[in-house]
């Protein structure tokens, strides 16, 4: 990859090299490669462009691992942007993500587009991301980094994606005061700590189906309640105006997640491995998590491109 | 009226399940080991059951609670599919297990099984509210249910509902008197026929394609629409099943009652809103707008098969009438295909061709809508002579689920030749997603109290009216079987059926 020289990029270019891909997949070469490709060729699908921002120093690895394993489920094409240090550089590649699903014939493939930018190359990027994403279908972005929320430069890119994805339980990465400025600006917006409470709320809706409890406490690990911990407080409030929902910490040195919910005396939800115990009365019953990874959690939030309205009221809550 | 719950949160929430007891019949069957307790155990896996939840086990051979446990233990292990087991998850399950043996002839049975839901009712906090699955011989439905309502069991503190498994009835008469029976204890919307077909994810999306998407429903009729061929092709035989078969065949077996609801769920008329007797509504009036064929015409419209020895692959498959239990002269059906006219005014004069049969070429499900060809052959020299090719919609239901559509592309280069070319979709790969088991989807359905893809007994009705004709004459003629080798598309007389359309079966 050539280092040093500032470069243009052109967005036109970068899509005659994605249709390239495609046609050297499709009339493979003749010294025999088509045998990586399948017997039955291979589909090239696509439902979303998913644009992601990391910083350089990000584990490039695991990033490239999520974004494979989204593909299975949302097909489309990914744009990386990779910030680095530096001054006046920007370059760009391409490639194919392929898998074969098991049992089947045929590949599936999806594009992906690095671009690999110094902070003050934003404005370029922007130029080049934009005409890059595919029309007509929804335009995701995946933002690690509070820094580059609030680089002046990415206002631009920002305006380019239908919903902004964050996670506010990562250290460094944007919190509640940049995801209630996204929603003042009227954009769609998700918050991986807000998916990571699914499970925990719809085992509580289930339990507290038909009952307006006097009081609920929140217990959380740690010695300040992180963005789960406040959410589901936030949650639980906006839903039953009437009950006093109280945060109470174990003053441990935890990272402030959730790891209780006491109803009166009859009910309660303890949150351990991957699961929750839930007490009530004399009954003892296990219920298993099953989305956990951020995999999982970017998977459930691409599925979502409408303002989401329970996950605003929380929000807002937290944030007036 | 029931207040709506502020916690739920309909855009991110899956469906859950109301606290109830699950009263399975013939707990001690093949169906409960390798299909029900798999489909519970995965609901229970996903978080879509109650904690006041339980299931309580019925049959004859007496087992204690802990070794009903242990069984379901071993089958839920080995029948379950594409997903893992929890042992601590199993474990809290499995202490909602009970099991009570008893034959369903002896009345006393019912009043030993009405104190046990009491005390589970109380134990395990599932609010009085009990689903009696019945997944015993069909011949015992009626029975149970008046024995359950005899012993009250049909009406309580909670709400009571009714499943039973196919078939209903074996022709049009005994439907209706199963139903008389059923009817005499349990109201009709408590009543749950299930058709496993309409609970797989290919049977739900073919609504949401037909109906979710504004381009395919004005090309939805007899206008653009030359015929509809829907075919389910088993690639093996009776495989040890044919004693039982020997009393079904293919055409009761399959057509009168999956294919017959995959057909009209392709035909119907758009129902006004999402909701289970709109849609059920929908399909039972395309059932009964099925053309019924007089004595005479049924010759012409619908061809028996019986297969002979042949090959499946490179593997020999011995015919039908060598199968354990089969006797040596027997009539019945291993393929049945069917020309259906529906008089309606969208459908006038468009076949739908059905056909279904075992010891196929291959396992394949799918429905293939045909459309007219353009108007003027103004390519037909680029078609090699062929006549100009037609757009086929292909809905597959198995084995991998998805939407294809064939239609003509000019091959690059200087000269005007012409190529059908496939543009797929794969819902497996799309959605990388687990899809849902039929009876995972159906169960959490029945209990949450939906009945959308349950049929009703109007359409149960209509579909036995439709194939009655078949029925009686068949009932009538001695056929020359076997009449096609295992491992072919069916016998002879089935193309010739479509030949005098103008049509031939497209080989999936
Ligand atoms: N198996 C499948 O995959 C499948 C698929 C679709 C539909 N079905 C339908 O589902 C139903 C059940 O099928 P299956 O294959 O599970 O049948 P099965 O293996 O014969 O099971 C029926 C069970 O009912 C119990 N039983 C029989 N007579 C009884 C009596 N008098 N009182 C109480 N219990 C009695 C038997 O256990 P005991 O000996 O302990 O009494 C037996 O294990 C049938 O209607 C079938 O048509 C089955």
């Amino acid at each position: 990859m050539p280092d040093a020289k500032p470069s243009t990029i052109k967005p036109d270019k970068i899509l005659k090299q994605l249709e390239d891909i495609w046609t050297a997949f499709t009339h493979p070469p003749e010294d025999g490669e088509a045998g990586d490709i399948g017997n039955d060729g291979i589909l090239r699908a696509c439902s979303m462009t998913l644009m992601s921002f990391v910083d350089d120093e990000e584990d490039a690895v695991a990033l490239g691992e999520t974004l494979s394993g989204l593909m299975r489920e949302h097909p489309g094409r990914m744009i990386v942007v990779r910030l680095r240090e530096g001054d006046d550089f920007l370059d760009a590649r391409v490639f194919a993500q392929c898998w074969m699903p098991f049992g089947h014939r045929r590949q599936i493939c999806c594009e992906q587009v690095e671009i690999i930018s110094t902070m003050d190359r934003l404005a370029d990027v922007a130029a080049i991301v934009g005409p890059l994403a595919v029309p007509d279908l929804p335009r995701l972005m995946v933002l690690r980094s509070a820094r580059i929320v609030r680089a002046g430069a990415l206002r631009k890119i920002l305006r380019l994606a239908d919903k902004i994805i964050v996670d506010s339980s990562m250290a460094g990465a944007p919190g509640f005061g940049e995801l209630g400025g996204l929603l003042e600006s009227g954009h769609i917006a998700g918050d991986l700590a807000w998916t990571r409470i699914t499970e925990i709320r719809s085992l509580l809706a289930q339990l507290l189906e038909g009952s307006t409890p006097a009081a609920i406490t929140l217990e959380y690990a740690g010695r300040e309640a992180g963005p789960e911990a406040r959410y589901l407080q936030a949650w639980l409030a906006s839903a039953l105006p009437d009950t006093r929902v109280a945060l109470k910490g174990d003053g441990s040195v935890g990272a402030g997640n959730p790891v209780a919910v006491r109803v009166g005396d009859d009910l309660s939800v303890t949150l351990c491995g991957g699961g929750a115990e839930v007490k009530l009365g004399a009954l003892s019953q296990r219920a298993s998590f099953s989305h956990s990874s951020t995999e999982e959690l970017l998977s459930i939030e691409l599925g979502i491109v409408v303002h989401d309205q329970v996950f605003e009221r929380a929000l807002n809550r937290i944030t007036a | 009226m029931t207040q709506e719950n502020p916690l739920q949160d309909p855009l991110r929430f899956h469906k859950k399940a109301p606290p109830c007891a699950v009263v399975i019949y013939g707990a001690n069957g093949d169906l409960t080991k390798r299909k029900l307790m798999p489909a519970l155990y995965r609901l229970a896996y996903e978080g879509r059951l109650a904690p006041g939840f339980a299931v309580i086990g019925v049959s004859r051979t007496p087992m204690s609670n802990d070794e009903f446990r242990s069984r379901m233990h071993d089958s839920v292990k080995s029948f379950l599919e594409a997903s893992p087991f929890d042992e601590d998850l199993w474990a809290s399950f499995a202490q909602g297990l009970t099991y009570i043996a008893g034959d369903v002839g002896d009345a006393e049975s019912y009043t030993a099984l009405a104190s046990h839901i009491a005390e589970v009712t109380e134990a395990r906090k599932t609010e009085g509210n009990v689903l009696f699955y019945l997944s015993t011989q069909p011949s015992q439905y009626a029975q149970i249910a008046e024995g359950l309502g005899a012993a009250g069991l049909n009406r309580g503190d909670g709400w009571r509902r009714i499943v039973i498994e196919k078939p209903f009835g074996h022709d049009l008469e005994s439907a209706g008197v199963l139903n008389r029976r059923l009817q005499a204890v349990f109201n009709e919307s408590e009543i749950y026929r299930i058709d496993h077909y309409l609970g797989k994810e290919t049977v739900q999306n073919i609504m949401a394609f037909r109906f979710g998407n504004g381009i395919f429903e004005p090309l939805w009729d007899r206008t653009h629409i030359d015929h509809v061929q829907i075919t389910a092709a088993e690639s093996i035989g009776v495989e040890g099943r044919g004693a039982y078969y020997q009393e079904a065949g293919a055409l009761r077996d399959m057509i009168q009652n999956h294919l017959l609801q995959v057909m009209a769920t392709v035909a119907m008329e758009p129902p006004a809103y999402f909701d289970s007797d709109a849609v059920r509504d929908e399909r039972a009036k395309l059932l009964r707008s099925v053309r019924i064929m007089r004595p005479d015409q049924v010759a012409a419209n619908a061809v028996a098969g019986q297969y002979g020895p042949g090959r499946s692959g490179s593997e020999l498959v011995p015919g039908f009438l060598s199968e354990k239990g089969v006797s040596p002269d027997s009539q019945t059906n291993t393929f049945a295909a069917v020309t259906f006219l529906i008089d309606n005014w969208r459908w006038s004069g468009v076949p739908f061709y059905i056909r279904t049969g075992k010891a196929m070429p291959k396992r394949v499900s799918e429905i293939a809508i045909q459309f007219k060809t353009a108007p003027l052959a103004m390519f037909r020299r680029a078609t090699a002579g062929a006549e100009a090719l037609p757009n086929v919609l292909i809905l597959r239901i198995q084995p991998e689920e998805g939407i294809s559509l064939k239609f003509v592309s000019k091959r690059p280069g200087s000269g005007m030749q012409l190529r059908p070319v496939s543009m797929d979709f794969n819902y497996g790969s799309s959605f990388g997603e687990r899809s849902p088991s039929a009876y995972e989807t159906l169960l959490l359905d029945a209990i949450s109290g939906d009945a959308t893809l349950y049929t009703r007994q109007d359409m149960v009705d209509a579909s036995w009216k439709a194939v009655q004709p078949i029925l009686d004459y068949w009932a009538t003629q001695k056929f020359a079987f076997p009449n096609y080798d295992a491992g072919t598309w069916g016998p002879a007389a089935a193309d010739e059926m479509l030949a005098r359309w103008g049509h031939t079966w497209r080989k999936p």
